[in-house]
């Protein structure tokens, strides 16, 4: 059974594709930049519960393989929950590439990061095999805080 | 085979945007809403409205402002906040962590 080496966020990740097909199942060597675990937002008015802001962020993993993975048909499955815990955005399915000897590393990129709700966001990854979950799921938390710079209004006399 | 929906960008529309099928999420009639008001207009006609789903329910997890960053139209997405910044080196403390049952690297 593949085993979680990595499992993070981070705001961008380069894959070597001179050594291995492209993302989301390169297995060339990974850079992750700017690892987080926080987001911090202002805004200066009410926004409404579904707002997302435009910013490309990534969920990186990699897992270790075990004898017999090679001829299973993995499938990674990431979803992102709102503190909540309502669904944010699809489910993602790829399949994972297992070759013994090496770990297969996925990369899940995502649009848009969810502002409608402070708290503690979830980023949930299991694997499925015939539609059935094999392993996990697993999770971390990303917290996000909202930072209201909304002006007074002054007094009218 | 699924087609890509020319005004709100939803990309799992079962028909092709023609023929006066009507888009599920946006609602938009191809063939005669599209008939004389370009794409674009529809599209921020829709936002303008709330960009709300249409028929019935959305699908689960379904959020129209990412599906229009996703289908390229990030521009038109309102901006909904004014600064966006990642920290990294934070200890978040979630109520709980169910870091599963395998080997993991655990942060300390």
């Amino acid at each position: 059974m593949l085993k979680p080496y990595v499992f993070v966020a981070c705001e961008k990740v380069i894959i070597d594709q001179s050594i291995g097909p492209p993302p989301p199942t390169g297995s060339g060597p990974a850079s992750l930049i700017n690892l987080f675990s926080k987001i911090i937002v202002e805004v200066d008015t009410e926004i409404p519960a579904n707002a997302v802001g435009p910013k490309e962020w990534a969920i990186f993993s990699m897992w270790d393989v075990e004898p017999g993975d090679e001829n299973k048909h993995y499938i990674l499955c990431t979803s992102m929950l709102y503190p909540d815990g309502r669904q944010f955005g699809e489910v993602t399915r790829i399949p994972i590439p297992v070759i013994l000897g090496q770990r297969s590393q996925m990369v899940i990129r995502i649009s848009g990061f969810p502002l409608g709700q402070a708290g503690f966001y979830t980023a949930r990854t299991w694997i499925e095999e015939s539609q059935q979950t094999v392993f996990g799921p697993i999770e971390f938390k990303i917290e996000l805080q909202v930072i209201v710079t909304k002006q007074q209004q002054p007094h009218l006399q | 085979m699924n087609f890509t929906c020319t005004v709100c960008l939803y990309k799992k529309l079962p028909f092709y945007p023609a023929d006066y099928e009507i888009c599920p999420c946006c609602g938009t009639e191809f063939g005669n809403d599209d008939e004389r008001v370009p794409h674009a207009s529809l599209r921020a006609e829709w936002i303008a409205r709330g960009a709300d789903w249409f028929f019935r329910d959305p699908p689960e997890g379904w959020n129209p402002w990412l599906q229009l960053i996703e289908g390229g139209a990030a521009q038109e997405v309102p901006h909904f906040a004014v600064n966006f910044r990642m920290q990294f080196n934070t200890t978040v403390k979630p109520p709980e962590i169910n870091w599963g049952t395998g080997p993991i690297l655990n942060p300390v």
